[in-house]
């Protein structure tokens, strides 16, 4: 999908639709079969699994305790399937570009820039993980709760060092507020077509089915 | 103990790399342009790499290090201190020998790239690995520091010792010398007949070879020694 504006539309509605009903999740996972690459994203994004895995534990106590717990981690699942979605196909400069299509040059360049870089510092964490990874096999630690909270520490603190010479930079560089960009965006008949089947799902989503069959007749 | 290349293959876009050879005991120097593959060499043998082709098989070989081009890939330690003992050793020794005692509360991160380089092989070199591994060990490093930790490495009696640099000035002295050309790891043989064939030859090896005193092996005091039988 080449266009970040439907793009971006398309995982809010859908999110929005798995969120709010079970049918809805359903439809959505469907929509994700069809329009996405699927399975060979689950392959790319290995590591998603334990995060669904954290989901399942999460769900499983509310389970216990009475609540919707299947409800819980199918709908939840499905959006983390349209995250990873949009997380694939997200390309450096997309946030900005949509940023000061919204809201201009000043606010729009603003809160792109501020997205783009909030992307940016996580695809760091990302890297660093994997850095940590390779060190602790180099030192022969094995992973343990004290090797983990060391690496959680590490990763923040990278992450505050790199936004304060990100700050840095900025101000070097004589950055007050607002930018000029003029974003262009390329959108292909199977955005749009993708998009329209969102919009589907979020009725179906919203309108129980019943009232559908109210309407047949 | 030795480690073995039986046709070794690494592939990237554009890139290849071919590698056959066995390092024995002793210490070795793989040499090579920038961008030559001498790091994905490092991390084949160390395992980190998946092959694209061909085996690498180890011999007698029970611990291994591989000390990473940038020393900020290695920190896992929240405090200097603390990074010291990830490497499963006491920190005052290590912070006493790197001149760091004043800042082991600090973060690695605080220090400048050659005191962590400095800080790692410190750790590395304080325990006796049967392969280790140092990717541009003297990068970073002041003369008085390449000198030092070249002594150190090249007087290592133990185990396999693998050196990846394109350092020509500061070297230590080795057992047996190999160079990456054209995405093939060529083994030149041991110094000083390894001059012969070594296309990376250092020049001032080069210069004393030419004015007539070979000198028998790359490191400083080799050098020195021939350059004294030049002046008599």
């Amino acid at each position: 999908m080449q266009d970040p504006r439907i793009r971006t539309g398309i995982a809010a509605v859908l999110s929005f639709a798995a969120f709010f009903s079970l049918p809805g999740a359903a439809l959505v996972f469907l929509w994700w079969l069809v329009f996405t690459p699927g399975l060979r994203l689950v392959k790319k994004f290995g590591r998603i699994f334990s995060l669904i895995l954290m989901i399942a534990f999460f769900s499983l106590i509310l389970q216990i305790y009475g609540g919707q717990g299947l409800s819980y981690f199918s709908r939840m699942t499905v959006i983390i399937l349209i995250g990873m979605w949009v997380h694939s196909e997200q390309k450096s400069g997309d946030f900005l570009g949509m940023g000061v299509w919204l809201f201009g040059d000043r606010l729009g360049f603003e809160i792109g820039m501020i997205a783009e870089m909030g992307m940016q510092s996580l695809l760091s964490v990302t890297t660093d993980f994997d850095r940590i990874q390779i060190s602790h096999k180099i030192k022969g630690i094995r992973w343990g709760v004290n090797s983990l909270s060391s690496a959680c520490l590490l990763l923040v603190s990278n992450a505050i060092i790199r936004a304060e010479d990100s700050a840095e930079l900025l101000a070097v560089r004589g950055y007050h507020s607002g930018g000029t960009m003029c974003p262009e965006f390329l959108t292909r008949p199977m955005d749009i077509i993708g998009g329209i089947f969102a919009l589907i799902i979020l009725l179906f989503a919203l309108i129980p089915f019943s009232e559908f069959f109210i309407l047949y007749r | 103990m030795q480690i073995t290349l039986d046709r070794a293959y690494a592939m990237r876009e554009n890139w290849s790399l071919n590698a056959t050879g066995t390092f024995h005991e002793g210490v070795h120097l793989v040499s090579g342009d920038v961008g030559s593959g001498k790091s994905t060499m490092a991390m084949m043998l160390a395992g980190f790499y998946s092959l694209s082709g061909g085996s690498i098989r180890r011999n007698g070989i029970n611990s291994s290090v591989l000390s990473p081009q940038f020393p900020e890939y290695l920190v896992t330690g929240v405090t200097i201190s603390g990074e010291c003992a990830s490497w499963g050793i006491i920190p005052d020794k290590i912070l006493e020998e790197t001149g760091l005692e004043t800042k082991k509360d600090e973060s690695p991160f605080t220090l400048s790239r050659g005191e962590l380089k400095r800080l790692h092989l410190a750790c590395i070199l304080a325990k006796d690995y049967d392969l280790l591994m140092v990717d541009e060990p003297f990068s970073s490093l002041d003369c008085k520091e390449k000198a030092k930790f070249c002594e150190r490495i090249g007087n290592r009696t133990h185990g396999i010792t693998i050196i990846f640099t394109h350092e020509q000035n500061i070297l230590p002295r080795v057992d047996r010398i190999w160079e990456i050309v054209d995405g093939t790891l060529i083994d030149c043989g041991n110094p000083p007949d390894a001059f012969l064939n070594w296309r990376h030859l250092p020049p001032i090896i080069k210069r004393l070879t030419d004015l007539g005193s070979r000198p028998d092996n790359i490191s400083f005091n080799d050098l020195r020694e021939a350059e004294c039988r030049i002046r008599g």
